[in-house]
């Protein structure tokens, strides 16, 4: 276990390493001064001459990934050139927004996604599973930040039930958190009603029908059972999409998260912070995918990760 | 078959002539009910974006300093926005800007990731594990990460959005379509190609990639609808197209400052998003079932 551990560990280093050669190749794939480009045409020479000082871009391309990268051990992500924050600081401050709206969204797709797959598979082809069937693919289909400018419409500017955007409460969460978890609840619905089928025209389902188990007994002891493994990987998937991936969300909603960190980032051209941010998603995916990995043993005890070999 | 000197028609001729194998495809494809009406509506949205600089009713661009923020009627039929531009003309011209991105961004997509893909799994060993690691790489980042990223250096405009959508897709596209292509190269024919001297190359070109054309088919349809929302986003965010192009994303942006006095400058440009998308989507699933049955039966 220790050794697969390790492993799995290293792949995810190798991961990191490759985002880090990414993220530091931005600043030198900006065409022309990339400096000149992060102050605007009107700062002055000297303070050009500054910045670049500040960033290192005038050394040798090696030594400045050493540098880089050892920052980055470190735990120094270089500083804001708008705020002079260090820019681990206040990804760190917006970190806990991101998770408390990605969390509360992968909740509430969990409990839809499960139940409409379940009901979909249970009613198959009839009436009941076209309409979740039709239902998942509207979900995939609606962009996620219409989906929250509609809600918004509706429930803060119509009905106001709950405050329009700015806000970071729990009457503030409850819209931004359902937008999010409409598309994962697809996709985990999806996946929940086809693992379903293939479960229920088992054998052993047969038999326990036969023994006149109740059908509920059925359903959750077992058939669900046996799909938690596809639908645990994808609510991981999910997971890390959505730690990074709120970017749109938190902008229509105005959360502080990193999503908006890292798109003002992009406006100010505040590079070292979009550097910063697209790293630290990078390397939030990687962990989120070695904790699913891990978290296979437990589910199901028949497999044994450290038999597998370590995929990155 | 020839019967005392005159041609007939055997059984096997018979069914050839109404379906070779190309015309059988299509023919297939006609036959699923979801298919054939998603085809329709696509084809009723490519000729809107198409026709649509000439049934305008407006300018899209044109301000009418008489109507802002007027609220659907029959000379507007989808209201104006807040420099009272007509709606619903800024959504026909928006159609040909999406449509655009869209094929553009998938067109990027579909050349590198199918390049990437096949010499990945057709070559294997050491370029198959660099390149597959490569994409490893990318794709820890969300897709709209990626695109972020890349416009940052790029600088937000529409063609930097193309790219930037285009290359974010790459990865995984490059990834389904080495799955496909790992099973044409162990076939026979492939074999037999190679021991007769075909270069690899050309193994690649006219024996592989020929074979996964179904896959490619269904896999770009559905990459068509992700670009779709992504350039859309993009263009929400603000780094896409440029006001004034009437691109919907951008659009939507606008309206979104007016969401507590013009509900339709929040509303129609998604719908019209959500359509379009809707469509190609259900398209990609009925391709699915088709081409590939063993998919559709789950």
């Amino acid at each position: 276990m220790a050794q697969y551990l390790w492993n799995r560990l290293a792949a995810g280093l190798l991961v990191v390493f490759g985002i880090s050669v990414f993220t530091f190749a931005l600043v030198h794939m900006i065409p022309g001064d990339p400096v000149r480009m992060m102050l605007g045409q009107k700062a002055t020479q000297e303070q050009v001459e500054q910045v670049r000082e500040q960033m290192g871009l005038n050394k040798p391309l090696v030594e400045q990934y050493a540098t880089y990268v050892t920052g980055i051990v470190q735990g120094d992500f270089g500083t804001s050139l708008k705020t002079g924050q260090p820019v681990l600081k206040e990804i760190t401050n917006r970190f806990p927004a991101t998770v408390k709206i990605a969390v509360s969204a992968i909740l509430i797709a969990i409990v839809v996604g499960i139940a409409l797959g379940m009901v979909a598979a249970k009613y198959k082809d009839t009436i009941v599973d076209r309409a979740v069937l039709t239902l998942a693919t509207l979900g995939v289909s609606i962009p996620g930040y219409w989906l929250g400018l509609l809600l918004m419409l509706l429930f803060a500017v119509k009905w106001k039930w709950f405050p329009i955007a700015g806000g970071t409460g729990f009457k503030d969460l409850v819209l931004p958190a359902v937008t999010l978890g409409v598309y994962a609840s697809t996709i985990i619905c999806r996946l929940t009603r086809s693992g379903m089928l293939e479960v229920l025209s088992q054998d052993y389902i047969r038999s326990a029908r036969a023994k006149g188990i109740d059908e509920t007994i059925i359903l959750f002891r077992h058939a669900f059972r046996n799909v938690m493994i596809p639908v645990v990987t994808v609510v991981g998937l999910q997971m890390a999409s959505l730690l990074g991936g709120a970017v749109l969300i938190e902008q229509v909603f105005s959360w502080p998260g990193i999503g908006t960190l890292a798109i003002d980032a992009i406006f100010s051209r505040d590079f070292p912070m979009i550097q910063g941010t697209t790293l630290f998603m990078g390397i939030v995916y990687v962990s989120v995918n070695i904790v699913i990995d891990l978290l296979y043993g437990f589910i199901d005890p028949r497999i044994d990760v450290s038999q597998q070999k370590a995929g990155a | 078959m020839r019967v005392l000197g005159k041609a007939v028609h055997t059984n096997a001729v018979k069914e050839r002539t109404t379906a070779l194998p190309r015309f059988e495809l299509l023919g297939k494809v006609m036959q699923s009910k979801k298919a054939k009406y998603s085809f329709v509506l696509l084809f009723i949205i490519i000729l809107l974006g198409i026709i649509g600089p000439w049934i305008a009713p407006h300018d899209p661009l044109e301000s009418n300093y008489e109507a802002f923020l007027q609220e659907p009627s029959a000379e507007y039929w989808l209201g104006t926005d807040s420099i009272g531009r007509d709606l619903l003309s800024r959504m026909l011209y928006g159609a040909r800007v999406t449509l655009t991105v869209a094929v553009m961004s998938v067109a990027i997509t579909v050349v590198l990731g199918t390049v990437i893909g096949v010499t990945s799994a057709y070559l294997g060993g050491f370029i198959d594990n660099l390149l597959m690691r490569i994409m490893d790489m990318l794709l820890a980042l969300p897709g709209i990460v990626l695109a972020l990223a890349i416009v940052a250096v790029l600088g937000p405009s529409l063609t930097n959005a193309m790219i930037a959508i285009g290359i974010s897709s790459i990865p995984s596209f490059a990834l389904l379509i080495r799955g496909a292509a790992l099973t044409i190269k162990s076939s026979g024919y492939v074999e037999a190609s190679r021991s007769i001297g075909s270069s690899n190359r050309w193994i690649m070109v006219f024996q592989v990639i020929p074979n996964i054309a179904h896959v490619l088919i269904v896999y770009t349809t559905l990459f068509v609808g992700a670009a779709i929302l992504d350039s859309s986003a993009l263009g929400f965010i603000g780094l896409g197209a440029q006001p004034p192009t009437p691109e919907w994303g951008t659009m939507l942006n606008e309206g979104k400052g007016f969401i507590t006095e013009a509900w339709w400058l929040a509303t129609f440009p998604g719908l019209a998003i959500t359509l379009i998308v809707f469509v190609v989507n259900l398209l990609g699933d009925a391709l699915r079932d088709i081409f590939d049955p063993r998919a559709a039966s789950k």
